[in-house]
């Protein structure tokens, strides 16, 4: 992947000063190659995701990368000397680094078309200076879903601009077609485009959400030239195999109506008897008290 | 300058994750950090993670510290609701098993289990003496019909709307009626003490299950915390060899990580079966024979001499004992 | 009024049984407090330790305290039918024995229960059950037949004792004070009059009545706990008929093993006497049959449709538990029908004995519907530690079982000081039925 450029710039020079004992584990650094990777993806909405990836990857251990987490990474866009900070971002626990600028940023092109990006980390004492660079052509994708004589038909316009504005349809490249999931996305079609225009016929079995809706992605990955553009829209499509979910009241919170029914007759009945020999015991007390009274009269 | 503030994104994932489900999964890299990090400043709890921090040292801290969300902790209360308008399935390609046993141990890492606990169990099945034996990884079949919610008592075990079944561990009254009416043995019993079940340092979710608590039950969840992330659960995420699908039966898309297909299509073209149908639990797992084989069965007993121990019963083990071949 | 002379007579003649402590009762009541006392010991050892003391683990996770549970309420269950019967068909010989039973019915019910809470993981959460109760639950179901049979059973037993308290505070001068308070509270002002008499067998009978009803619905969700599963030993559509025929088989084996021990013990020979056995024996020897047919049924069932589970199953009964199942299911059932079938077998020994056997094959009867199932799930056990495959009790819980036993000894010891064994109104009774017809058998 050549966009993904990685450069390796780093020979561990510092590391030879620091006392070994309070830092026990750079030693070995030595061991790791430093990877710092940049690339790029053009959203739906026109914004653009730009992605920095910072790990140390054991040179003999390939299983063994270790992020570097918490680093300032700075996003240029680069026109011959000029260099215009995009923004700054932090690497999480996976060492990547994540901007997103929004749509309505401007870019400066070179002749050829290509927008150039750079990532940079400025170097600390410990780590040194990184920076990687991806040029990439602003690509248009322009996805229309028709019902052409009650065919569900996809179209795919696609193109870049030239400096006049004026649209040069894409050529020979891979497009991939996929409908929006909500774990990952399900490829439907995967073919090259021509002419910058495709078109096919959306399958029949896709199910969608609750409401039949689908989004229908079309997505260019890893492109030498143009990165990663995706574009999607939504559409009701789908012939929503809504599961009706199963309640079976055994199961369920609320037990079925005749187990109150038959629990409630059985309860009332042998405690209404308890309660009835309970008031019988109270009568033969209240006669065994009378009797007493009366006795104690007599005497 | 479209960074995100910190607050603001972990505030936003916090309702996210609350309300349901990311529908296209974008990252918000660098929110909630910790700004020095050096190994003992952290709480000593569980996992360790080794990162290199911008100073270029090698430390190892608690996931926890630089866990993104530990705010989105779904109470019991919540976590009884599930997640809507889905209907969670799994399937597992028994033809492409060799008893790698990543997803036990992924399993267990996640969800802090100690050795011989086991959610997910690789099982060796030999149905009968001529029989082909398979590597049967068995995780808790979420079933639509589930005995074990029938019979629990006090309402500890429940099924939400998303088909997961799940256990609250500070409801459970440890009964083990559940235990004995699950006909695939999926659930367990902490029967002793353990100084994990004293960690507090992760709230308690019926959809982790961390911490767990003595005289309760516990068994596989399907991971519901990572499905609300928009990620698999452990075990699909872990396994080498993309055994394990997972998706919504709704959206009819099932995914193992590398492959995303269609639910209906593969159950279709591939013959997937439920395990012991007869028995009307009618689970959420669907297994695909193990027929053209991407592995031979003997593969699996690359492992620790305990775990071979462990299917001494299975006839073909028996026959492979007597050659001297194990 | 030679009724009251009668009465104070009688109370005489009981008053020693009640008072006396010989040196052997002694001995007695200080061996069965040590064996709860050790009891009580295994019980804070799990209590502090958790259930990892037990004997159960995963697959088997329910051992003999579910047993003993089984064993104790269906106990209760039959003493209740039994008394509830002799009660309401006024049967010729209820005086002898009813109070043994009612005995036996109360505290059976009150320590089989206890063995379930040993059972519970969380006993802290107990009240769960009221809070957030399940009715779809069988054990929801158990609990409030336990509960209310419980509490009707304790109103019977009260019913039948009232008269005795009331013979018993007219006639102990002698008495120390505390007991002739305590009688005097207990007996409500029961005076014998002919109205109070009347109400107090009319709700006597009812109760009889209420109470034959509740054992059997009782019964049945017992062994609804286990048949509503889908475990291939339990599930099972005959279980609540034959869980009735067990308890009563262990019942009537109880009640025989009582009716010695108290005729040899308090020197009752007078009282119970060997027709008393003899009908006891008949019964019991009824009863085994279908206990051996049911056993029978159960088993032949299985074995002829031989669903792979079920195959399973009796392999499992019929290698590792080959010699319970022999004892549980031969002996435990044709020992004792061969001794009773042949009347000249039937003394009151070989009766006893007969009974002994009797019980202990049943309980043997039902470990082996308990564990082996548990041992032999759907899915194979494929593990490597034996406590997980196999299940053995340990101390702690024999401990316990043998305080259970113990308590239930003691308690029967310490209620007979209260009550005479032998219920002095049931003689009046009888004496009064037999002055007014004279010509009616004397064979009592
Ligand atoms: S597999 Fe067992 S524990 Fe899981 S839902 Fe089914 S019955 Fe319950
Ligand atoms: S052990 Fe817990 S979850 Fe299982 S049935 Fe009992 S209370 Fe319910």
């Amino acid at each position: 992947m050549k966009t993904k450029i990685f450069q390796y710039l780093f020979i561990f020079t510092a590391l030879a000063f620091v006392n070994p004992n309070s830092f026990a584990q750079e030693t070995n650094l030595k061991n790791y190659k430093i990877r710092f990777g940049l690339s790029t993806t053009k959203q739906a909405d026109n914004s653009r995701i730009l992605e920095a990836s910072y790990v140390a990857a054991n040179k003999k251990d390939r299983k063994d990368r270790v992020p570097i987490y918490d680093a300032n990474i700075n996003f240029y866009n680069v026109f011959a000397d000029e260099e215009v900070l995009l923004g700054t971002a932090k690497t999480d626990q996976e060492g990547i680094a994540q901007l997103i600028v929004p749509a309505n940023q401007s870019y400066t092109t070179n002749e050829e078309g290509y927008i150039n990006f750079k990532a940079v980390f400025d170097g600390t004492d410990g780590l040194d200076y990184e920076e990687a660079e991806v040029a990439v052509k602003d690509v248009f994708l322009e996805l229309n879903l028709e019902d052409i004589d009650s065919v569900k038909t996809v179209i795919l316009n696609a193109y870049t601009l030239d400096s006049l504005q004026t649209k040069i349809p894409l050529e020979e490249t891979e497009i991939i077609f996929s409908v929006g999931g909500m774990l990952s996305k399900m490829p439907i079609k995967q073919d090259n485009i021509s002419e910058g225009r495709f078109e096919f016929e959306f399958p029949e079995h896709i199910s969608g959400d609750k409401n039949g809706n689908i989004d229908v992605f079309a997505s260019i990955i890893d492109n030498d030239e143009y990165g990663n553009v995706i574009q999607k829209k939504n559409i009701a499509w789908g012939i929503n195999k809504n599961i009706i979910t199963e309640s079976n009241q055994l199961w369920s919170d609320v037990a079925p109506i005749w187990m109150y029914v038959v629990l409630s007759i059985l309860l009332i009945g042998v405690w209404a008897n308890y309660a009835y020999s309970i008031k019988n015991l109270f009568n033969i007390k209240k006669e065994g008290k009378e009797l007493e009274l009366k006795s104690e009269n007599e005497n | 300058m479209a960074n995100k503030k910190t607050e603001e994104g972990s505030n936003n994932r916090r309702n996210f994750l609350r309300l349901g489900l990311m529908s296209s999964v974008s990252a918000v890299a660098g929110a909630t950090l910790i700004s020095n990090l050096t190994a003992d400043e952290v709480e000593p709890s569980g996992e360790k993670i080794r990162v290199l921090t911008p100073d270029g040292k090698m430390v190892e801290v608690d996931a926890k510290s630089i866990n993104k969300y530990p705010e989105a902790v779904i109470t019991p209360t919540e976590s009884r609701k599930g997640i809507p308008d889905k209907k969670f399935v799994m399937v597992i390609d028994l033809a492409k098993c060799k008893n790698a046993r990543k997803c036990v141990e992924g399993c267990q890492k996640a969800h802090k289990l100690d050795d011989h606990e086991e959610f997910m169990k690789v099982q060796l099945i030999q149905n009968n003496e001529e029989g082909s034996p398979y590597w049967f990884p068995k995780p808790c079949f979420h079933c639509d019909e589930p005995p074990c919610v029938t019979v629990c008592p006090t309402g500890a075990t429940f099924k939400r709307e998303d088909g997961i079944v799940l256990i609250d561990n500070e409801r459970c009254i440890g009964c083990k009626f559940c235990i004995t009416s699950c006909p695939y043995s999926a659930r367990q019993f902490n029967w002793g003490h353990k100084e994990k079940f004293e960690d507090k340092s992760q709230p308690y979710s019926p959809e982790t299950q961390v911490p767990a608590a003595e005289g309760t039950v516990m068994k596989c969840d399907f991971c519901p915390d990572m499905l609300r992330q928009g990620k698999l659960p452990h075990c699909a995420t872990a396994c080498p060899m993309g055994v394990i699908y997972f998706g919504d039966k709704n959206e009819d898309i099932v995914t193992n990580g590398s492959e995303t297909v269609s639910f209906s299509q593969l159950i279709k073209d591939r013959g997937g079966y439920r395990h012991l149908e007869h028995l009307g639990t009618k689970p959420n797992v669907y297994y695909l024979p193990a027929v053209n084989r991407q592995f031979p069965v003997e593969r699996g007993f690359d492992v620790d001499e305990e775990i071979i121990e462990r299917y001494k019963d299975v006839p073909f083990v028996k026959e492979l004992k007597e050659q001297g071949k194990l | 009024m030679d009724i009251i002379k009668r009465k104070s007579e009688l109370v005489n003649e009981f008053s020693p049984m009640l008072e006396k402590s010989t040196k052997t009762s002694k001995i007695w009541v200080s061996f069965l407090i040590l064996v709860i006392l050790i009891g009580l010991v295994a019980f804070i050892i799990q209590v502090v330790n958790g259930h990892i003391v037990t004997g159960m683990r995963d697959n088997v996770v329910w051992g003999i305290y579910i047993i003993n549970f089984i064993f104790f309420v269906c106990l209760s269950y039959s003493g209740a039918f039994i008394s509830g019967i002799l009660h309401f068909f006024k049967s010729p010989w209820k005086n002898s024995v009813s109070r043994i039973v009612e005995i036996i019915t109360v505290l059976s019910l009150i320590i089989g229960p206890i063995f379930i809470l040993l059972c519970i993981g969380r006993l802290d959460r107990l009240y769960f059950l009221f809070l957030y109760p399940r009715i779809q639950s069988p054990i929801t179901w158990d609990i409030i037949a336990i509960m209310t049979d419980l509490l009707g059973c304790f109103i019977y037993l009260y019913l039948t004792f009232i008269p005795d308290f009331a013979m018993l505070r007219d006639n102990s001068e002698n008495a120390p004070k505390w007991r002739q308070k305590m009688y005097k509270i207990l007996a409500i002002k029961y005076y014998d009059t002919p109205t109070q008499r009347e109400a107090l067998h009319k709700i006597t009978r009812t109760m009889s009545v209420m109470v034959i009803a509740l054992a059997i619905v009782a019964y049945s969700v017992l062994a609804w706990i286990f048949s509503l599963t889908v475990q291939p030993g339990w599930n099972s559509s005959i279980f609540a008929p034959y869980f009735i025929i067990a308890g009563l088989y262990s019942g009537v084996s109880v009640i025989i093993i009582a009716m010695y021990l108290i005729r040899k013990f308090y020197h009752l020979d007078h009282y119970i006497r060997k027709v008393h056995f003899m009908g006891a024996g008949v019964i019991l020897l009824i009863i085994s049959i279908l206990f051996g047919y049911f056993t029978f049924s159960e088993y032949f069932s299985r074995w002829f449709s031989h669903k792979i589970e079920d195959t399973k199953l009796l392999d499992t009964l019929f290698n590792r538990y080959f010699w319970y199942f022999i004892f549980a299911n031969y002996i435990g059932v044709l020992v004792p029908v061969f001794i009773l079938f042949f009347k000249k077998f039937r003394t009151i020994k070989s009766i006893t004995f007969a009974a002994v056997i009797a019980i202990l094959g049943l309980y043997v009867n039902r470990y082996l519907i308990v564990v082996p199932t548990l041992e032999t799930p759907y899915l194979p056990i494929q593990d490597t530690r034996p406590e997980y495959i196999h299940y053995t009790a340990t101390w702690i819980e024999w401990a316990l079982s043998f305080a259970g036993i113990a308590a239930f000894i003691l308690f029967f010891i310490l209620i007979m000081r209260l009550v005479p064994i032998i219920p002095m109104s049931g003689i009046i009774d009888y004496e009064r039925e037999q002055k007014r017809k004279p010509h009616a058998s004397n064979n009592h």
